[in-house]
């Protein structure tokens, strides 16, 4: 026990001396979580419009404000021909365009039917698919505003999220992304340096036993990880206003069998780094961006093919992120949560075991 | 001067190819990534996890119901007649949507009195939720004729027309994101790890002894990436032609000439790194922090710069895959010439200039 | 000799296809200065990483105070210091903290580690400097704080390697006035060096050359296997090329360049009037050949020739 202590308190001095630790433990997950909690929205808003209107009655001017009045349009240009619409779709000044032939408003006064011209730029699937859709809405309520209605209306009832705002859902996603990103490169770090100036050598050689060894580096992160989890929970809840809706508790319970994922990964890392250069460049693309793209983070994971979705499961930022979904938006608890912690558990024993074993194989 | 820089390439080249391991690694990496990847990511939702909920229990119900599961987006995971079971499978995810059919549905239909359908969605991811919610109205669309209920006028009726990507899929529109990421990190990495070893293993201080000038030295060493980067954009670009239905509408040469300043860039920001990095774990490290993660959120990749608030775009114009992706997808996508994409060109054309210029100043500086 | 605190027999060690350590057997007495000596490459330092435990032997055996090194490394552990051949103190720690956590790691604290920190830092010489950092410390002092934090808990063995690497020779001797110290005290000191004038203060030394152990022997008697007179330094001009006439003349067994002489190694006395003359006719007039007190230096590389001839 007093070794472990003797361990922990080396460990905590190191990290005090070190000038660069303070900014990168708690300026850069708080500047990074700002940054990336704004950016990482995938509520297509602004969608640049440009409007061909041929027909230039009250009618159709009417129909034009109905789109532009809401968010989900910008009125970038008006053209007065379909070539300057072609033009402006083809440069991306514009992703949506609308013409509405001469003759609209006559049409609809006889009770004809006034269809009018929607073109998206599909080079910008997400714009495109979005503009189409909101128009499409926005036409449909003009016509139901007019009278006409189908027989058969759909009403949606969205769950969990009724306003349909991306950021509840894009940025505890950046909060787990920070989080695993931090603990597992100052794990990696603590470790490669301590071989690095020499010292692990005379560890070696001390009656320390590595499993002494390996707590005694972990634990320091632990914490530090806790720290910085706090800090950028504080922004998430606060400055950001996602709200909490299951219990605080099991948030904070749930993150630390993830951290023992994210620990083991960076001693595992650490092991693997024996000619620097080489191991670290394969191990971001090996670690990192496989858990940046593939663990639901961005891209839904039942959007990809089998084989992928098996692989997922490998995956602890995929358990990690179902939990601050259900815990944030969907305000689940233990009973549906159990699963992902137990499978974060398991994953973290599994690695670290892994680790410990070439730790100590590394020995003789 | 050429000569000399000349020399200092020559000489990285031969270091690179003895380095067998990390030459193919930078020629071999990003192809494979892109292969891997572009098959992974999507966002075109498939494999819908709906439950449906049937208060009428008549054959037009069912017609409802089927039409759903018919589009082929949908699969049936639940049926039952009571809505409190709706909750539990939406807590635990294993539903995303729910199909409710009022009951009275069919004798309301044939009566021609107007009915509701209600579509119950997880709307946690809302794309996913948008998305689905899109297709639920178009289904719902397709099952009811409009009837005219006392109308004033005729109604709007849109037709769609979807340009260079005709059946949106996603795919087309992330491979060349995906590419774009895929060079910027590691044309960041791989100049920044060649800079900052040669400083590590000391031989910097020798060659500062030569008449060597700053700008040589660095040319020198960050020309060879450039070659090795351009043949395996060459490579991907080619996977995601082959595999992935990429189209290249545009000239190949226009896309060589963009690409080729896209990855200069690219060196001039590892060239910067490895000029405030003093190890190689840090050198690593800031590179990868610095060209993945806003590369991957910021340029326009996966989430449209247009929804960002407005300090952040400004913010992406410091990201050079911003400038390329505008260009890249201009080319491939729609066929554009360069007086479409001319400013986006220029603007990262200036930039890579300005990030030479402070490398050069601090390389300069620790002569 | 009274029960020798590290046995070492037929110790063995491969990498792949490369033999690092040979069949090496030896013995080393308790308070006894033990000298490895071998340029590098030659297998000292992995001899002395498998006597601490830090690597296993391929074949072979060794045994330290007792201790079987294959079976019973963390026992062995305990009992031994190590100073390693890089510098291992944490640089951003102070010197007591350094000593503080180094003793912690044998075992001590509270009121152990408290007087074994005084006497590491009067040992080291920086009693008056116990906050600064290490890494602002210069060499000298750098390594005798890493020998103080190796002996915090008293170890009856010692094993340095290379302790006095970098380190100027005034500092290099006072270190080594420690060492003297150590073993008065009635500690082993294992020491490996390349240093022939370190070699010279050990009580006995064992030759390395390319993973075996060419001989073992106390220094004088090492010298004493040249018959007097057979070593001699040669002075004229152009020694250069003077090496080649001497090496190829009969009865040269080595010849080497020595600063602005040679040293050559005669199969007999007599030589040295004959090769004088062969020198003196090769147009490198005027040569003299004068018998001299052969350093170790002499024997080694002797030693060093003979090995490598009998191998080709």
């Amino acid at each position: 026990m007093r070794t472990l202590v003797n361990i922990l308190k080396k460990e905590l001095l190191q990290l005090r001396r070190d000038p660069k630790i303070l900014p990168i433990l708690f300026l850069a997950p708080v500047i990074q979580l700002t940054l990336l909690g704004y950016a990482a929205t995938t509520d297509i808003r602004r969608v640049e419009l440009a409007v061909c209107d041929l027909d230039r009655t009250a009618s159709s001017r009417e129909l034009v404000e109905e789109l532009t009045r809401s968010t989900y349009f910008r009125l970038t240009a008006a053209v007065e021909s379909q070539d300057g619409l072609d033009q402006l779709l083809q440069s991306g000044r514009a992703r949506v365009g609308l013409t509405i032939p001469a003759g609209f408003a006559a049409d609809r006064s006889a009770g004809r039917s006034g269809a009018v011209q929607l073109v998206a730029d599909g080079a910008d699937a997400l714009s495109g698919t979005a503009g189409m859709t909101y128009a499409a809405t926005a036409l449909q309520q003009a016509t139901v505003a007019a009278g006409v209605r189908p027989l058969i209306e759909l009403r949606p009832v969205v769950l969990y999220n009724p306003d349909l705002v991306s950021c509840n859902y894009m940025v505890p996603g950046v909060l787990a992304m920070i989080l695993m990103i931090m603990t597992m490169m100052l794990t990696a770090m603590a470790l490669v340096r301590e071989r690095e100036i020499g010292t692990m050598e005379q560890l070696l050689v001390t009656p320390l036993s590595p499993g002494h060894l390996i707590v005694g580096k972990l634990l320091p992160y632990a914490l530090v990880g806790c720290v910085e989890f706090s800090t950028a929970l504080a922004v998430v809840l606060f400055w950001f206003g996602v709200p909490l809706r299951g219990p605080f508790v099991v948030l904070v319970l749930l993150t630390l069998p993830f951290m023992l994922c994210t620990l083991g990964l960076g001693l595992l890392i650490s092991t693997l780094s024996r000619t620097q250069q080489q191991a670290m460049m394969l191990t971001g693309f090996v670690f990192i961006l496989p858990q940046m793209l593939l663990s639901g983070f961005a891209f839904p994971i039942q959007n990809m093919p089998a084989v992928f979705q098996w692989f997922t499961y490998l995956v602890p930022l995929r358990y990690y992120l179902v939990i601050l979904r259900g815990v944030f938006l969907k305000g689940v608890g233990p009973s549906v949560l159990w699963r992902e912690g137990l499978a974060l558990l398991g994953l973290g024993v599994a690695i670290l075991g892994l680790a410990r074993l070439r730790f100590r194989r590394q020995l003789a | 001067m050429l000569r000399r820089t000349f020399a200092i390439a020559v000489k990285e080249l031969l270091q690179l190819r003895r380095d067998l391991r990390t030459a193919l690694t930078l020629i071999v990496m990003p192809v494979l990534l892109l292969f891997v990847y572009g098959y992974a990511l999507s966002f075109d939702v498939q494999h819908i996890r709906l439950a449906v909920v049937d208060h009428d229990g008549t054959q037009a119900s069912r017609d409802a119901a089927q039409a759903f599961l018919r589009s082929g987006y949908f699969d049936l995971i639940a049926q039952g007649q009571d809505e409190r079971m709706l909750d539990p499978l939406f807590d635990r995810g294993a539903a995303q949507a729910a199909l409710v059919v009022p009951f009275r549905y069919a004798s309301d239909l044939s009566a021609g009195r107007a009915t509701t359908l209600q579509f119950v969605l997880d709307g946690s991811d809302s794309q996913t939720a948008t998305t689905i919610l899109g297709y639920a109205r178009q289904i719902a669309a397709s099952l009811s004729p409009l009837v005219d209920v006392g109308a004033a006028s005729g109604p709007i009726v849109p037709v769609p027309l979807v340009w260079y990507n005709p059946d949106l899929s996603s795919t087309r529109f992330l491979v060349p994101g995906l590419l774009a990421f895929i060079l910027m990190v590691s044309s960041v990495i791989a100049t920044a790890l060649a800079v900052v070893r040669e400083k590590e293993r000391g031989t910097m201080e020798s060659l500062r002894a030569t008449p060597l000038v700053a700008v040589e030295l660095l040319l020198g060493k960050t020309l060879p990436y450039l070659v090795v980067g351009f043949v395996s954009a060459g490579g991907a670009l080619l996977v995601a032609h082959l595999l992935f239905d990429v189209p290249v509408r545009g000239s190949l040469f226009w896309l060589a000439a963009v690409t080729l300043l896209f990855l200069a860039v690219g060196l001039a920001w590892g060239v910067l790194v490895s000029t405030i990095a003093d190890s190689q774990q840090v050198a690593f490290q800031l590179a990868l922090l610095s060209s993945m993660l806003p590369t991957m959120i910021l340029s326009g990749f996966i989430f449209p710069i247009s929804s960002m608030p407005a300090f952040l775009q400004w913010l992406t114009r410091i990201v050079p895959a911003r400038y390329y992706l505008v260009a890249l997808r201009g080319i491939v996508l729609k066929g554009a010439g360069p007086s479409v994409w001319w400013p986006e060109m220029a603007s990262l054309g200036v930039f890579g200039a300005l990030l030479v210029a402070i490398a050069t100043a601090r390389t300069v500086r620790s002569l | 000799m009274s029960r020798p605190t590290v046995v070492a027999r037929d110790l063995s060690r491969s990498f792949g296809r490369f033999v690092a350590v040979d069949r090496v057997s030896f013995e080393v007495a308790p308070g006894e200065i033990f000298g490895f000596l071998g340029s590098n490459g030659a297998g000292k330092t992995t001899t002395i990483r498998m006597l601490c435990g830090l690597l296993a032997p391929t074949a072979g055996a060794a045994t330290v105070l007792g201790l079987d090194i294959a079976t019973e490394a963390v026992a062995i552990k305990r009992r031994i210091g190590y100073m390693s051949q890089r510098f291992s103190l944490y640089g951003d720690l102070t010197v007591e903290e350094n000593l503080r956590f180094w003793g912690g790691a044998y075992g001590l604290f509270g009121e152990a580690i408290a007087t074994r920190m005084e006497w590491g830092l009067d040992v080291a010489e920086l009693a008056g400097r116990r906050r600064s950092l290490v890494r602002d410390l210069p060499g000298g002092y750098r390594q005798r704080l890493a020998l103080a934090c190796a002996l915090l808990h008293d170890p009856p063995v010692v094993f340095l390697d290379e302790p006095t690497s970098g380190v100027d020779p005034e500092a290099r001797r006072r270190f080594w006035d420690l060492i003297d110290g150590l073993a008065a005290a009635g500690k082993t000191v294992f020491v490996t060096t390349h240093a022939m004038d370190e070699a010279e203060r050990c009580h006995r030394v064992a030759l390395m050359h390319a993973g075996k152990l060419l001989k073992l022997d106390s220094v004088p008697r090492l010298k004493a296997a040249f018959a007097a007179g057979t070593v001699v330094e040669v002075r004229c001009p152009d020694p250069a090329r003077a090496l080649r006439h001497v090496e190829s003349t009969p009865g040269v067994s080595d010849a080497s360049l020595f600063g602005d002489s040679l040293h050559a190694v005669l199969d007999r006395p007599s030589r040295r009037a004959e090769l004088a003359a062969r020198l003196d006719a090769a147009g490198f007039a005027p040569a003299r050949v004068e018998a001299i007190e052969p350093s170790l230096e002499d024997v080694f590389i002797h030693l060093i020739a003979e090995a490598e001839s009998e191998a080709a």
